[in-house]
């Protein structure tokens, strides 16, 4: 089994292609969003709302998927299983765990950016 | 097909054969059947050994060839007629106007 | 090939790609950026929405073409979004694809339920959703093709039907329904039976008794109802002439022939049922077998002996009729085949074995007509009747009904001559071939005062004439007709005598003259013939076929002479106004 890469280049590199010259915008609009999405779902986990936190999770995931972040996507997909089973234990790992792949994710587009 | 035709070896017979429904739904191919028959032909043959079923409209086509065929003067003969349609034309009394076999 | 390259812009490679409006609803900013490029980039125009409200108040305001929805959408989701957006857009199709990354089977088919019509799963791929975008072009354009298509159909059709109903009113003024409504005749016809073909006439006889036509057209629609016009006013005309059913049958065949093309015609029967004397003569062409059913429950088969009216010219045409005798209590049964070829929903047909049936089942006293119609109708269940339904029955030899819907008179509102006098000679040949009565009786009403009483005049006119005719000239013995078997023989001898007829003269005088309010009619008839003695009695007894014609003028005129020795008879005929009608028609149907 070969674990799932930070980021999918061959995606991105398509995805620079379609976006052209609003590449750069792109990114940097996902990077601010995802903030917004961990701190949204640190509250949901907080205040026990397994709804939004399922709501938030999933749709985190398919941004993950179309910006070309598939492990990140993957720990979303776990946190969204989790809420929706109830497992709230489990959530707050998953989300610890988006919260460090976001992390590496960032660095890595940073450096994408820069090149 | 539901329509075809022969030409008999002199050319001077052309026999039609309706499989099936002859009603307006044949009226071009019937058309064209007789239409496409050259110069020659002075005889035509509709044969009704296939067919099951003759309404009115395919009265008005037999009429039709009929015309096409030299009215008063024309050669046309109908055989092979199964019950049904034979009485069709017997009510009409197209004896009078055609060779029926 | 240059194939590994980027390949050509998919947009500019198809031309034909119609540059589409499409409403990209998203809350997803990162997504919706992806989402808006791509479409772009295949040639669209983007419309953004960023939930599913503002999605639909987008809809509304700018219409577009498609709509790409994310599901899970805040204010209003992607479900509740697309069920007001395919409500909004009525009957326009309008694709709504579904923007996802559910892969539960429920949820998606949930999707589908509110009216979604696809699915586009992350992460986008250009060339899937290109793809997808035409597939739902092409059936947006058909979908379009067909609302203009089907919208231009219903607006012909109302346009036919409502051209129909405007024909109908024309066709009814022309081709009224004449005497149908005498008790005499039960018929069933739809009343837009004519654009399916088939036509029903009925007309009084001047003479008394009733001419009726019933017919079938080929085709249907207009080309089947235009024929219908002509038919209508010469069986309408020249019945109220007087003229035969042979004259009026060969007037209609010249007429169709010269009008209608050569694959339409008319299947028609023709029953000319006299009440004077008791005989119903038919003419079946194309028709299916009409039936004479006795009082006592016979039923005669009156099959079609002739070509369809329409087919051949006039020298061809034959109008020869075949006579019956009749007594009260029989009726003549005819149908088109639309009665024959009724069918129930398994396709089965009524046919000639239940017609017959129904017509053979004297169980009980119901008319035979009713019980065709009541076989009918257990026959079809519930099932709608067919406009190409036409059924008719007529009671022969009835106390005269029809009397009442006579038609008037065509009064040109001119004053005619109240003071003429004139003569009319018929000889050799034109006895075989023509007959005088329409003439005699038109020249007659040119009087205005006398068309009220047209009626009497065509009894007297022809009564005289067929006297002259018969025993005069053809010497036909009157006591042939006193059976029911010589009555045949009668008249076949009638028409084999007339044929070989060289010599002999029919000569008709008329003189009117003014008398107070009203006026006298003297009609005098002679022929060459030898004469006969007067009857000392006249009698109107039933069974008394012969000599009853001149007790009948008597009952009508002033005065009955005979002149000379018998073969000269004057009619006086006095008239009052207005009281022409009061005379007892009913005297010739016997009682």
């Amino acid at each position: 089994m070969t674990e799932t890469p930070h980021l999918d280049t061959e995606a991105l590199a398509e995805l620079q292609e379609v976006m052209e010259d609003e590449f750069d915008v792109l990114i940097q609009t996902f990077l601010s969003d995802s903030e917004g999405r961990i701190q949204a779902l640190w509250q949901a986990l907080e205040s026990s709302d397994e709804e939004s936190f399922r709501k938030s999770a999933h749709s985190f995931k398919g941004s993950c998927i179309n910006i070309g972040a598939p492990r990140l996507g993957e720990h979303c997909f776990y946190a969204e299983q989790a809420a929706r089973a109830g497992r709230l234990q489990d959530a707050g790992d998953s989300l610890r765990a988006i919260e460090s792949e976001f992390e590496a994710v960032t660095d890595a587009l940073n450096e994408l950016l820069q090149r | 097909m539901a329509i075809q035709t022969q030409l008999s070896d002199d050319g001077q017979t052309l026999t039609i054969r309706i499989d099936g429904r002859f009603d307006f739904s044949t009226h071009q191919s019937f058309r064209d059947a007789y239409e496409k028959g050259d110069q020659d032909v002075r005889e035509y043959v509709i044969d009704m050994s296939g067919t099951r079923y003759l309404d009115s409209s395919a009265l008005g086509m037999l009429l039709l060839l009929r015309d096409y065929a030299g009215g008063e003067d024309s050669r046309v003969r109908i055989r092979n007629c199964n019950s049904d349609v034979k009485r069709i034309l017997t009510i009409s009394n197209f004896e009078q106007l055609f060779t029926i076999e | 090939m240059a194939e590994h390259d980027a390949g050509p812009d998919p947009v500019r490679q198809n031309p034909t790609t119609t540059r589409l409006r499409i409403l990209v609803a998203e809350d997803n900013d990162t997504d919706r950026m992806i989402l808006q490029k791509l479409v772009r980039r295949l040639g669209h125009d983007v419309i953004t929405a960023r939930d599913g409200m503002e999605a639909v108040e987008r809809y509304q305001a700018e219409r577009p073409e498609m709509v790409l929805l994310d599901v899970l959408m805040p204010a209003l989701d992607g479900n509740e979004a697309a069920r007001q957006i395919k409500k909004l857009a009525g009957e326009t199709l309008v694709p709504v694809i579904f923007l996802t990354s559910l892969s539960d089977p429920e949820e998606l088919a949930r999707c589908l339920a509110s009216g979604g019509d696809d699915f586009l799963s992350k992460p986008y791929n250009r060339v899937i959703i290109e793809a997808k975008i035409r597939a739902f072009e092409r059936m947006r354009q058909m979908h379009q093709t067909l609302t203009v298509q089907r919208d231009l159909i219903r607006a012909r059709n109302e346009q036919l039907i409502s051209e129909q109903q405007v024909a109908r009113r024309v066709f009814d003024n022309v081709a009224h329904r004449g005497c149908l409504g005498a008790r005499s005749i039960r018929y069933h016809c739809s009343p837009l039976s004519v654009f399916n073909g088939d036509i029903l006439f009925a007309c009084p006889r001047p003479a008394g008794g009733v001419n009726l036509l019933i017919g079938d057209f080929t085709g249907h629609g207009l080309p089947a109802a235009i024929g219908a016009m002509p038919v209508a006013e010469i069986f309408y005309g020249m019945t109220g002439k007087g003229f035969s059913a042979g004259d009026i049958l060969r007037e209609i065949n010249q007429k169709l022939t010269a009008i209608l093309t050569t694959d339409l015609f008319c299947c028609a029967a023709f029953v000319e049922a006299e009440s004077w004397p008791g005989r119903v003569r038919i003419w079946n062409g194309g028709l299916p077998d009409g039936y004479l059913i006795r009082r006592d429950g016979r039923r005669m088969t009156l099959p079609s002996e002739h070509l369809p009216l329409g087919v051949v010219s006039p020298e061809r045409f034959c109008a020869d009729m075949t006579a019956y005798d009749a007594k009260e209590g029989d009726t003549v049964v005819f149908a088109t085949d639309g009665v024959m070829e009724a069918s129930t929903a398994q396709g089965e047909a009524f046919g000639e074995q239940r017609l017959m049936a129904a017509l053979d089942d004297t169980t009980d006293d119901t008319a035979p007509f009713d019980r065709v119609i009541e076989a009918l109708r257990a026959f079809m269940g519930g099932r709608e009747w067919a406009d190409d339904l036409t059924i008719v029955s007529l009671d022969l030899m009835r106390p005269d009904d029809t009397i009442d819907y006579a038609p008037l008179a065509a009064s040109s509102g001119l004053p005619g001559p109240p003071e003429w006098d004139c003569q009319y000679t018929l000889t050799g040949e034109s006895l075989r071939q023509f007959n005088p009565l329409p003439l005699l009786l038109h020249i007659c009403l040119e009087v205005p005062g006398l068309q009220a009483h047209s009626g009497d005049i065509y009894i007297i006119l022809s009564e005289l004439y067929t006297n002259a005719l018969e025993h005069g000239i053809l010497t036909l013995p009157s006591d042939w007709k006193r059976s029911a078997s010589g009555f045949g023989q009668y008249y076949a001898e009638r028409e084999k005598r007339l044929r070989t007829l060289s010599g002999g003269e029919i000569a008709f005088r008329l003189h009117h003259r003014r008398l107070g309010a009203g006026g006298e009619l003297v009609i005098e008839c002679q022929d060459s013939g030898d004469g006969f003695a007067a009857p000392a009695e006249l009698s109107l007894d039933q069974t008394e076929y012969a000599g009853r014609g001149l007790a009948l003028i008597h009952r009508l005129c002033q005065r009955l002479e005979h002149i000379g020795k018998g073969n000269h008879v004057a009619a006086i005929y006095r008239w009052p106004p207005d009281q022409g009608a009061q005379h007892d028609r009913n005297t010739a149907s016997g009682h």
